[in-house]
């Protein structure tokens, strides 16, 4: 998880919270100065009124089981009991490679690759969202039904990266039935990811792979035809693995044939520079030893990811914290099947645990150092390198290195900054993230772009220009 | 009017305005902004800058080079703020000239003078710190709205007029000189000595192609710039001139007195970004409803965001705004409106001035170390006044004479809405009737003013006023 203290930095934002409208988002610029900052304001203190207006949009077909965690929405208190995953996407996949040969040999590994997936309407395009260190594909939960509301054929899909939420690898070659995978719902089962955090491959160029082979297995288990146009989405180590995937071409950017439309449309970055990653890394250990170690519950967890700003919004929090922790506690006991109920015993304190705190995170961070430099090295270069609609995703302008200074200046992409969020843009504020990225969408949507006609062929034509 | 004056020396001296002198200065500036049409009609001379971004010592110095403000003409072609840590003193001390010396100052809006943009990129967070309270900024995003969206410069000569730098008429400068009147492009360092020169191509016949004649100087020449402001800190750029440049023109008596007449040059448009699909004729621009927040989309957000690239026709721009637009779409503009040359800003160029298409477009960028750590160089465009009486002619489509109040401006205005109407841009005065453009007319841009740069580096900042540095992002991950 990514730290954000930000609320130091950030301390003069909060101060003025009546200018957040200008941002570069569309709707508060056609309206009224007070009244974007109104808005904002309800949506980081209502949660409630968001929560339902969420659950409202049509598309979720919630589970029976899962029913039973909705709260409802009367009481005007915060609620800080977790929301499922059904209440955003349509489902969620268990793929497995035909062939997974790790490149490291010698024994065998199996990667059960974990994605929420809600799939696109007819020729609309597919948000390919990758999360951060530490976090999951749930991160992406509430913007993707955000983005929906605005783009209704929009698919989104959110894998979680290995050694991160429910993805899940074997050392044992052992082969899970399919029904296995679609009925199980919640937490990683097979493996405790403690155990397998040293051997963990998180190198780029694996997790870039990875992020391919999901796409193409997605495709592949939901039997579409072709690759619906996409746009690839990435958060901080995200944003590097989404840059090193558009900029490898093995999404192809070219138009194969007329007509058809190109699998990658454009890649978005949230809130990663190469430049001010870098400078942070060095001080990174000592935020992740600020942290919490556990949590004593879940409703715990979210609290203090709302209270300390790490996530500013309460839905999203309650949302996509869950992910990022897992109970050892019912590891020991091995109550796979009974998982749930755990969780929900858990929030009322029933539990009779061994430890205080059973509820750890999932993914230990400062073990990945090892990965962090080779995330983010050259990553300012591949971005404005790659090909495709480039988009750049900020929570303050003095996140831009060098590099990127110029090429912005040069108009080699496009930046939007939300200066009132935190490192979590798209979990602090959904509604704008995805206002600009439908925009950045539309934008680059090759199928409705429509140029004025260029002079060679009008002087062709033999027409008076 | 005295206050004016201590206004302009507080802010020379980098120095905050009273809240109370910003409302009135805003005021008067809106006033006087109001009565100029989208498109500001200059007459040579002139000297054209590209983005400023607040860093205010780098405008002292730009001053410095290009001569002081009453001296000297200036069009400023945008972004005057965001970036640098002091959009406000800059863009303060810009308004205190433009009220002071209306008709020596232009100020073109870019699109950084947008409440959207400042909010993110400075300026916003910088009048708040320097007065506490956010009605600057208000009073300065109103000035915004009313600044113009483009100028054409008339009356720019063929011919360099004599260099003025400080050490132009050294003992040094005993080299064999090229006649003035065959210098077409002259690029001086921080001191006005001429680093290097590039004559005029001669014209043969009508039929240079797109890779013939004067393209191949082109790209030499923006090379030799970049080379010798890079290794020379100020003064080899004499030594290092291989024997066909030359020394400054016109140090002798010769420049303006002795030019030859030849065609005036034609009209230079001024604008923030470049071109629109939307705008096919400058007259299009006259008729859009500036006075708002810069838009989204539409003419008015192209010609602000738009940037020429190396394509065929318009193009996306990665921006997220406006278009990119390739040598046909400039060729033919210019063309059509009876154009030599465009000159705008907007994006960073690391040698300070880069001209493109067959030196049919030019960007100016005027912010050296551009966010004080880009490590560029900056530049400004001078235009000398053409002594034949020839240049300024009345373009039907111009406002010569908005001082006087723009009575003139308006009714031309109406004149040529008319003329709109009645089909392309035949409108009444002298202009010359362009129908039909053969592909051949393409390919012979017309020879375009004579083009002084003047490329200066950073100066020294003063650290007083900057704001602490902020601590390092602690994200990551």
């Amino acid at each position: 998880m990514s730290d954000l203290q930000k609320k130091w930095a950030k301390a003069k934002f909060n101060a003025m919270p009546e200018f957040n409208e200008l941002d570069e988002d569309r709707e508060s610029a056609s309206g009224g100065a007070g009244a974007g900052g109104l808005s904002r304001l309800e949506q980081d203190d209502d949660s409630s009124s968001s929560a339902s207006s969420v659950s409202s949009t049509g598309t979720i077909i919630p589970s029976p089981g899962r029913a039973l965690f909705a709260r409802p929405h009367g009481f005007a208190g915060r609620s800080l009991d977790p929301i499922p995953w059904t209440t955003y996407f349509e489902r969620e996949l268990f793929l497995k490679p035909d062939d997974d040969d790790e490149q490291n040999g010698g024994d065998e590994k199996v990667t059960s690759h974990h994605a929420y997936l809600t799939s696109p309407v007819g020729k609309g395009p597919l948000f390919v969202a990758h999360h951060g260190a530490g976090s999951s594909g749930l991160s992406f939960a509430v913007l993707s039904a955000e983005i929906r509301k605005r783009l209704p054929s929009a698919g989104i899909l959110s894998p979680d990266a290995r050694g991160h939420g429910s993805t899940t690898i074997t050392t044992i070659t052992r082969s899970q039935g399919e029904g296995e995978a679609e009925s199980t719902t919640g937490e990683a089962k097979e493996t405790a990811p403690s155990k397998q955090k040293p051997t963990v491959d998180l190198r780029l160029s694996t997790l870039s792979a990875d992020l391919y082979r999901v796409i193409q297995l997605t495709k592949t288990a939901m039997k579409w035809p072709s690759l619906p146009p996409i746009i690839l989405v990435g958060h901080s180590l995200g944003g590097a693995v989404v840059t090193d995937l558009a900029r490898s071409g093995r999404l192809s950017t070219t138009t194969a044939a007329p007509g058809t439309t190109a699998p990658l449309l454009g890649y978005a970055v949230l809130d990663v520079v190469e430049g001010s990653a870098m400078d942070a890394l060095q001080s990174m250990q000592t935020y992740l030893s600020t942290r919490p170690t556990g949590f004593a519950t879940l409703r715990d967890a979210i609290d203090w990811h709302v209270r300390s700003r790490t996530i500013r919004n309460a839905v999203s929090a309650r949302t996509s914290v869950p992910a990022l922790l897992v109970d050892q506690d019912k590891d020991k006991e091995k109550e796979k099947e009974e998982g749930e109920e755990v969780e929900a015993d858990d929030n009322d304190k029933k539990k009779t645990s061994s430890s205080s705190r059973p509820w750890k995170w999932r993914t230990d961070l400062a073990a990945t150092q090892p990965f962090w430099e080779d995330w983010f090295v050259g990553l300012s270069k591949k971005f404005l390198e790659a090909k495709g609609g480039k988009l750049l995703l900020l929570a303050g302008t003095d996140r831009l290195d060098t590099e990127l200074t110029i090429g912005q200046m040069q108009g080699k992409y496009a930046l939007q900054v939300f200066p009132e969020a935190g490192h979590f843009i798209h979990e602090d504020l959904p509604e704008k993230t995805a206002n600009v990225l439908v925009d950045f969408y539309r934008r680059n949507d090759r199928g409705a772009l429509v140029l004025p006609p260029k002079v060679s062929e009008l002087l062709a034509q033999g027409k008076r220009i | 009017m005295s206050d004016l004056d201590k206004a302009i020396a507080q802010l020379r001296a980098c120095r905050p305005i009273p809240e109370a002198q910003v409302r009135e200065l805003c005021h008067k500036a809106r006033e006087l902004l109001v009565e100029e049409g989208n498109v500001v009609t200059v007459t040579a001379p002139v000297t054209i800058c590209g983005d400023i971004h607040g860093q205010f010592h780098d405008l002292m110095e730009l001053f410095r080079v290009g001569g002081d403000v009453p001296d000297t003409n200036y069009l400023f072609m945008g972004d005057f703020v965001d970036r640098g840590f002091y959009s406000l003193e800059s863009f303060l001390l810009l308004l205190c000239l433009k009220v002071r010396y209306p008709d020596r100052m232009t100020l073109i809006r870019g699109n950084h003078e947008s409440r959207q943009i400042t909010t993110v990129y400075g300026f916003y967070d910088e009048c708040l710190r320097k007065y506490g309270s956010a009605n600057v900024w208000r009073y300065c995003c109103d000035v915004f709205d009313y600044l113009a969206l483009g100028a054409i410069v008339l009356g720019a000569s063929n011919t360099l007029s004599p260099g003025s730098g400080p050490s132009a008429s050294g003992p040094t400068m005993t080299e064999t000189r090229v006649d003035a009147d065959e210098t077409e492009i002259e690029v001086c360092n921080a001191d006005g000595q001429v680093i290097s020169t590039f004559r005029r191509q001669e014209q043969t016949s009508g039929r240079m192609r797109g890779g013939g004649g004067r393209s191949p100087a082109r790209p030499t020449a923006s090379n030799g710039i970049g080379s010798a402001t890079d290794s020379s800190g100020a003064n080899n750029g004499l030594t290092g001139a291989a024997p066909n440049k030359s020394g400054p023109p016109g140090s002798g008596a010769s420049g303006s007195s002795g030019g030859s007449i030849g065609n005036p040059a034609g009209a230079v448009l001024c604008v923030h970004g470049g071109l629109s699909p939307l705008i096919d004729m400058v007259d299009k621009i006259r008729l859009l409803d500036r006075k708002q927040e810069v838009p989204h989309e539409g003419a008015m957000c192209d010609l602000l965001w738009s940037d020429p690239d190396e394509i065929d026709g318009w193009g996306l721009s990665p921006r997220g705004a406006g278009f990119l637009f390739g040598a046909d779409i400039v060729k033919v503009f210019n063309h059509r409106n009876d154009l030599s040359l465009i000159a705008r800003a907007h994006q960073l160029v690391m040698e300070g001035f880069k001209e493109m298409f067959d030196a049919s477009i030019v960007t100016v960028w005027s912010a050296p170390n551009y966010c004080y750590r880009c490590g560029n160089v900056a530049a400004l465009l001078e235009l000398s006044e053409d002594d034949s009486g020839l240049g300024i002619f009345s373009r039907s489509n111009g406002d010569v004479g908005r001082s006087d109040g723009g009575q003139g401006g308006q009714q031309q205005q109406q004149q040529h809405q008319h003329g709109g109407q009645g089909g392309g841009g035949q409108g009444g005065g002298g202009g010359p009737q362009r129908g039909v453009l053969m592909e051949n007319d393409l390919m012979a841009p017309r020879s375009g003013p004579a083009r002084r740069y003047r490329v200066f580096q950073a100066a020294p900042q003063d650290s007083r006023g900057m704001p602490a540095k902020k601590p390092v992002a602690d994200y990551f991950l």
